[in-house]
């Protein structure tokens, strides 16, 4: 992800340039939570008061602190808590990017309320109980057997409602609708989670990132050069706008499109256009993609992963789409008797979505080198530079680096009665990362105002994205998924 | 996101349009990406075919 992103998208209400950026930020937030997690490590539980959520058929009993030690705050004084710390701590992170600190808190407080409700009213058990065994624990007869994870769902199903019934309080609330920001913390979270989940079998694992790597080749090879044929001959584009387009719809929508704009030196309106079609694409991909995974790929569940990194753009939907993709199969195997090891259809689509991502600076050095080169050439312009591959990496993903090279000592490099800890202790770290996720589908959901598809003009575009996605991206990924990754099982739970 | 919105000129841009033939660096660009990464997924394929996954 570019460390434009948000910058473009919110350009109207920047006071001042921030002297850090939101990658940077995401880094330190999500840095900040893991640390204070692991200090369970040495029996200081700082952040066991954080809410989770569970499946329920009494509200009264749906919410609760992560750790026992916090359990006499109960739900509502947990979800309190929760609220107050992220306000603060996010408000401290809006101050830093020069935002308006008061517009923000007051925005936060209306997207954390509706994205958690939205979150606990799809834990209901009629929704999310799954086995009949838990139907029978439940007392109900019936259920959408949609999983906890199922609530995401709800929350972008409120955010989508909110942009195109409710425009002036999606407006209202935009400052704190950051569905980037949101998912780069939880990414860099999740870099440990992942770790504990494959440190006995990293084996599996080690063989799965390799595997990762045809996934770049595919997005920037295949995908890019087929889309931009398609944009430019098939539908008439200019140069302008086939180059962002391509890397929106091939690579990852907002922060790619956003990177090959700035390197050919095309218009930011451009790319901002383009990068409001991704998230519109992207919610209807989350939105079919997970349950046609789950009907046709639950006995391949990491093609199903690795099909979700590949498939669905911008980071945030990528990777909360593989969270529920992996709920959804997990939960349809549980009801035939097989219990996978939950983590492993996560963290291919993670995995495969950040290999996918790292490249984007180089890739958009070489199209600036091209454009500014052969295509625009004139003596006084603008040339492409070396250092912007590095102004353009994707910063978080060091984060997420961090916490898996640190989770994975933890794990595996000490002794034995602290290693037994360390998955309880990033477990709270992982109940943040959570929270990060609903916060980034709700956001995902109120920038969709699908009033955009149907402008004048805008239809072209459309059609261009509906044509490559539906047409080629989804089914070309489906192969190479099924190619690398068929065959392959996660460990069995237990 | 209210960019576009608020946007008409982009808007007749898109419409009106002039076609823009390939330039032959542009098709050496979609020639050897295309190239490149057919022949990376084969030796890839390969590998996964002859290197099997350690459980």
């Amino acid at each position: 992800m570019s460390d434009t992103t948000l910058n473009h998208v919110h350009p109207q209400t920047t006071l001042a340039a921030p002297s850090i950026t939101e990658d940077w930020l995401a880094v330190i937030l999500g840095l900040l939570i893991f640390v204070l997690a692991l200090a369970a490590l040495a029996n200081v539980d700082l952040i066991g008061w954080v809410v989770t959520t569970s499946v329920w058929n009494n509200l009264g009993q749906s919410l609760k602190a992560t750790s026992k030690g916090y359990a006499s705050l109960g739900g509502a004084g947990a979800l309190l808590a929760t609220y107050v710390a992220l306000t603060v701590v996010l408000s401290a992170a809006a101050a830093a990017l020069k935002r308006d600190v008061i517009r923000f808190a007051l925005a936060f407080t209306a997207v954390f309320w509706i994205a958690y409700a939205s979150w606990v009213i799809g834990n209901f058990a009629n929704f999310a109980a799954v086995t009949p065994a838990e139907q029978q624990k439940f007392g109900i007869n019936w259920s959408l057997r949609l999983t906890g994870e199922g609530g995401l769902i709800f929350a972008i199903v409120a955010g989508l409602i909110i942009a195109n019934f409710f425009p002036r309080f999606a407006e209202a609330i935009k400052e704190a609708v950051r569905p980037e920001l949101y998912i780069k913390i939880a990414i860099v979270i999740l870099g440990g989670f992942i770790a504990v989940t494959v440190a006995g079998r990293l084996g599996l694992a080690s063989s799965l990132i390799l595997r990762g790597i045809a996934a770049i080749v595919e997005a920037y090879l295949i995908y890019w050069a087929v889309v931009y044929f398609v944009a430019r001959k098939w539908f008439g584009f200019s140069r302008e706008w086939a180059a962002p387009l391509a890397s929106g719809i091939s690579i990852c929508g907002v922060a790619a499109s956003i990177a090959t704009g700035g390197a050919i030196r095309a218009r930011p309106a451009v790319s901002v256009l383009v990068s409001s079609l991704v998230v519109i694409f992207a919610v209807f991909e989350v939105l079919i993609l997970p349950f046609l995974a789950q009907a046709f790929l639950s006995h391949e569940p990491l093609v199903a992963g690795a099909w979700i990194g590949l498939a669905v753009k911008t980071d945030g939907a990528a990777v909360a789409a593989g969270g529920i993709t992996e709920s959804l199969i997990l939960a349809k195997n549980a009801a035939e008797g097989v219990r996978y090891q939950p983590g492993w259809i996560l963290g291919t689509a993670t995995t495969v979505k950040v290999f996918i991502d790292i490249f984007i600076g180089i890739w958009a050095f070489v199209l600036g080198y091209i454009w500014t080169n052969h295509i625009n050439a004139t003596p006084d312009r603008d040339k492409a530079k070396a250092w912007e591959i590095w102004q353009r990496f994707p910063k978080f993903i060091i984060g997420f680096v961090v916490t898996f090279a640190v989770g994975l000592y933890l794990a595996l490099g000490t002794p034995a009665d602290i290693a037994k800890n360390v998955p309880a202790a990033i477990g709270e770290a992982n109940t943040f990362r959570v929270i990060f996720f609903i916060l980034t589908f709700f956001s995902i959901g109120v920038l969709s105002n699908f009033k955009t598809l149907w402008q004048d003009g805008f239809g072209k575009l459309a059609a261009v994205y509906f044509v490559s996605l539906f047409g080629f991206v989804i089914w070309v990924g489906l192969l190479i998924s099924w190619i690398f990754f068929s065959g392959i099982t996660p460990p069995l739970a237990g | 996101m209210g960019e576009p919105q608020t946007n008409p000129d982009l808007r007749d841009e898109l419409r009106s349009t002039a076609v823009e033939p390939l330039l032959p660096i542009e098709k050496k660009l979609i020639g050897w990406s295309l190239t490149i990464g057919l022949v990376l997924l084969v030796g890839l394929a390969l590998f996964n075919h002859f290197v099997p996954v350690t459980f």
